[in-house]
């Protein structure tokens, strides 16, 4: 959980990611999207590390900026290979030539939403599973048969299903098969970009617990992307919470969960429903649609929508500050404001 | 493989979904095949365009004559297949001899049956020599009337016959739509792909020399360019102009559709994976996009090549395309250009017209039930 910090695995520094600034033939130029807007935190090794946000609000893009599927505009991703040498240097991810991310791409992997489209139709999974592994030179031949049989042993598939293609499988197996293939190549760090968002819920149990006994016996690290607080909850060591291309708060599961410190992140707890239907509660609803992230409001990019604001929230963006230690918080009304947390309202939805 | 029907150490939905042949694995392409085959129409179309594909292969040893061959009988209607005489008995397969006699007003020939000439018709028969394929000569056609003469389709101004012309004419016209839809498979794949897979301004550039091109009415443009093709080259060059000229149009269909695949597919996450665990471009065009993009671009290819086909018979017809003594469809069409032969001699025209209209509207089934079969959503 939150000890002692070693050195982290994964530190994040003012990583943006603005898309269509260039001027095309045809169109004025626009103002860039800022999908991603300086983003700061640091992953320990074999935590779980939660993103959180309403849909549009740069998790995802976050999340394929680390893993390289797309090329950040500036900040730096620097990597530092657990059980490596005590004065290794960290690389920076950011700036690597594809063929200089190469040795790289082992330790990071991905794992995707949507079980269709991240699966190739007309690929056995023998295929899907083995490419990495053929690739990256780490078998040839017979052994990728072993090795891929293996996998698919490990995420809870049968060895003979490798001659099959996917859509042979149920939604909760392909995203076995999406696992399958992350692992071939024995990452260090997986990017979880919402796993189990697109899953019945009770398939989503088993995805979470074959994630979870796969941390555990491989040393795994995961950034966990979700918008599912009940998952966030279940699954995260910490969380950081992002608004608009920004992480506005940042904390320990558990103080997250028990005494959040942003408006928003009250905002998006109360909007968890709870099964009871003689259950009321003073709901923080929240107005308004997500900010525009190629013109966010001024101040504070959540003042249009929040209801402690104030005139200073308009004009001044805040920092993300350090309230409490381990807390970091991006409100200028943090330490005098009393939000509710998820165990202030009358009962928690059972989640798994 | 799998006899029990549940997968009990997964806990998911259960049952993997397979059809009634349990343990046998079904590939991508055998589903396709099971959809395509839902489709009788698109099967029947399949299975005529494969014989009409066949018989014009062979269509020197087909027919009974060399589509040049001239004979006494000036524009003979069709002879009839006879199984009995006029007195009832049974002759087996024959045709009887023209009567040949001039009306009196109009000095027009007319032919009646003569009862008194029965010519049976027989199966592997010693006729001209022709060759095969450009392979080997032989004297053999498949059937034909020993002793006598067999016009079944008629004959045209120069008593030449009609069956063996369309069927020399079908080698053209087949031909031209399959050639020139490989061309433009190879250049709409080519340029779509760059225009899809590299964006930004190579692909407006693209885009807009597409539409241009569109832009243009097809016939005038075909004219202009059919136009400009020398008329002293040989027949062969000619052939090879006019499927230029054709496939400079059709590829921009393609082209459109490859692109528009190349950018779905692109953004799909089974792309970003292969990125993400270190395949090169290379790599994931030729094993992630261009396998899933085929499907759809046969499909656009089996509905162009009727587009093609009318194309030729276009040009022929307005006498720009190939001209006699090549024969395609299109040239035994012009002469439906004559209002005589519209009215006392229509074998000449409902005879190739009913050979295109049969041919397009098998492409057009077989497109249909294959677009059906390849559309991933009606699964």
């Amino acid at each position: 959980m939150n000890t002692t910090p070693a050195e982290p695995i994964l530190r994040v520094e003012g990583l943006c990611k603005h898309y269509g600034a260039r001027r095309s033939m045809f169109q004025a130029a626009a103002a860039p999207i800022r999908a991603v807007d300086g983003v700061d935190f640091a992953i320990q090794p074999g935590e779980t590390f939660g993103l959180v946000g309403e849909s549009g609000c740069g998790k995802t893009t976050l999340g394929r900026c680390i893993a390289r599927a797309l090329d950040p505009t500036s900040g730096r991703i620097l990597y530092k290979r657990p059980g490596g040498a005590d004065g290794e240097e960290p690389v920076d991810l950011a700036t690597l030539s594809p063929s200089g991310m190469r040795p790289y791409r082992r330790d990071l992997q991905m794992i995707f939403q949507d079980p269709i489209t991240s699966l190739n139709p007309r690929m056995s999974l023998l295929d899907i599973i083995g490419e990495p592994i053929v690739i990256n030179g780490i078998a040839k031949g017979r052994a990728v048969r072993d090795m891929v049989a293996d996998l698919l042993e490990q995420v809870g598939l049968r060895a003979d299903h490798m001659t099959r293609y996917p859509h042979a499988f149920s939604g909760g197996q392909r995203q076995r098969i999406g696992i399958a293939r992350a692992l071939g190549l024995s990452p260090r760090f997986i990017v979880c970009d919402e796993p189990v968002s697109a899953l019945d819920v009770s398939v989503q149990a088993q995805i979470l617990n074959l994630l979870q006994d796969l941390q555990a016996s491989r040393q795994l690290t995961y950034l966990f992307i979700a918008h599912d607080l009940g998952v966030i909850e279940y699954i995260c060591d910490r969380v950081a919470v992002m608004y608009v291309g920004q992480v506005v708060e940042l904390a320990s599961n558990e103080a997250l969960f028990s005494r959040p410190l942003h408006p928003y992140t009250e905002a998006l707890m109360a909007a968890v429903p709870v099964p009871d239907p003689a259950a009321r509660r003073e709901a923080a609803v929240l107005e308004g649609e997500l900010a525009n992230a190629a013109n966010p409001p001024s101040g504070c990019t959540f003042h249009p929508r929040c209801r402690y604001r104030t005139e200073a929230c308009k004009t001044t963006r805040p920092a993300l500050r350090e309230v409490v230690p381990g807390h970091f918080v991006r409100c200028h009304r943090a330490e005098e404001l009393t939000l509710a947390g998820p165990s202030d309202y009358v009962a928690r939805e059972a989640r798994p | 493989m799998t006899a029990e029907a549940t997968t009990s150490e997964i806990g998911d939905e259960g049952a993997v979904a397979v059809p009634a042949a349990v343990g046998k694995v079904v590939s991508p392409a055998r589903l396709t095949w099971w959809k395509f085959r839902r489709h009788r129409l698109a099967v029947a179309s399949l299975v005529f365009l494969i014989a009409a594909y066949l018989v014009t292969l062979f269509a020197s040893f087909v027919s009974p004559s060399s589509p040049s061959t001239r004979s006494r009988y000036l524009y003979a209607p069709p002879q009839s297949v006879h199984l009995f005489d006029k007195d009832g008995t049974f002759r087996g397969p024959f045709v009887y001899g023209y009567r040949m006699s001039r009306d009196p007003k109009t000095m027009r020939l007319v032919y009646a049956d003569d009862p008194s000439r029965i010519f049976p018709l027989a199966l592997f028969v010693r006729g001209e020599t022709h060759e095969v394929l450009g392979l080997f000569e032989t004297d053999l056609h498949l059937f034909g009337a020993p002793g006598g003469y067999v016009f079944l389709a008629g004959t045209d101004a120069f008593g030449r016959d009609m069956l063996s012309r369309l069927l020399h004419g079908a080698q053209i016209s087949l031909s031209v739509g399959m050639i020139s839809v490989l061309l433009s498979l190879v250049l709409g794949l080519l340029i779509g792909g760059v225009s899809g897979l590299f964006g930004g301004r190579i692909d407006t550039v693209i885009q807009r020399i597409i539409e241009a091109i569109i832009a243009i009415p097809t016939i005038p443009l075909w004219l202009g360019l059919a136009a400009a093709v020398p008329r002293d080259w040989p027949p062969v060059y000619q052939y090879f102009a006019i499927l230029l000229v054709l496939s400079l149009v059709s590829w921009t269909s393609t082209a459109r559709v490859a692109r528009g695949r190349f950018l779905a597919l692109r953004e799909q996450d089974f792309v970003t994976a292969a990125r993400v665990y270190g395949a090169g471009w290379f790599r994931i065009i030729a094993r992630h996009l261009v396998p899933n993009l085929m499907s759809y671009v046969i499909v656009t290819l089996t509905l162009a090549i009727p587009g093609i086909i009318i194309g030729e018979t276009a040009l022929s017809f307005l006498g720009v395309g190939l001209k006699p003594p090549t024969v395609s469809w299109g040239v035994l069409l012009q002469e439906a250009q004559k209002i005589q032969t519209i009215t006392f001699y229509p074998w000449l025209w409902i005879g190739p017209a009913a050979c295109v209209v049969s041919i397009v509207l098998a492409f057009n089934f077989l497109g249909d039930g294959a677009r059906d079969a390849a559309d991933p959503f009606s699964r």
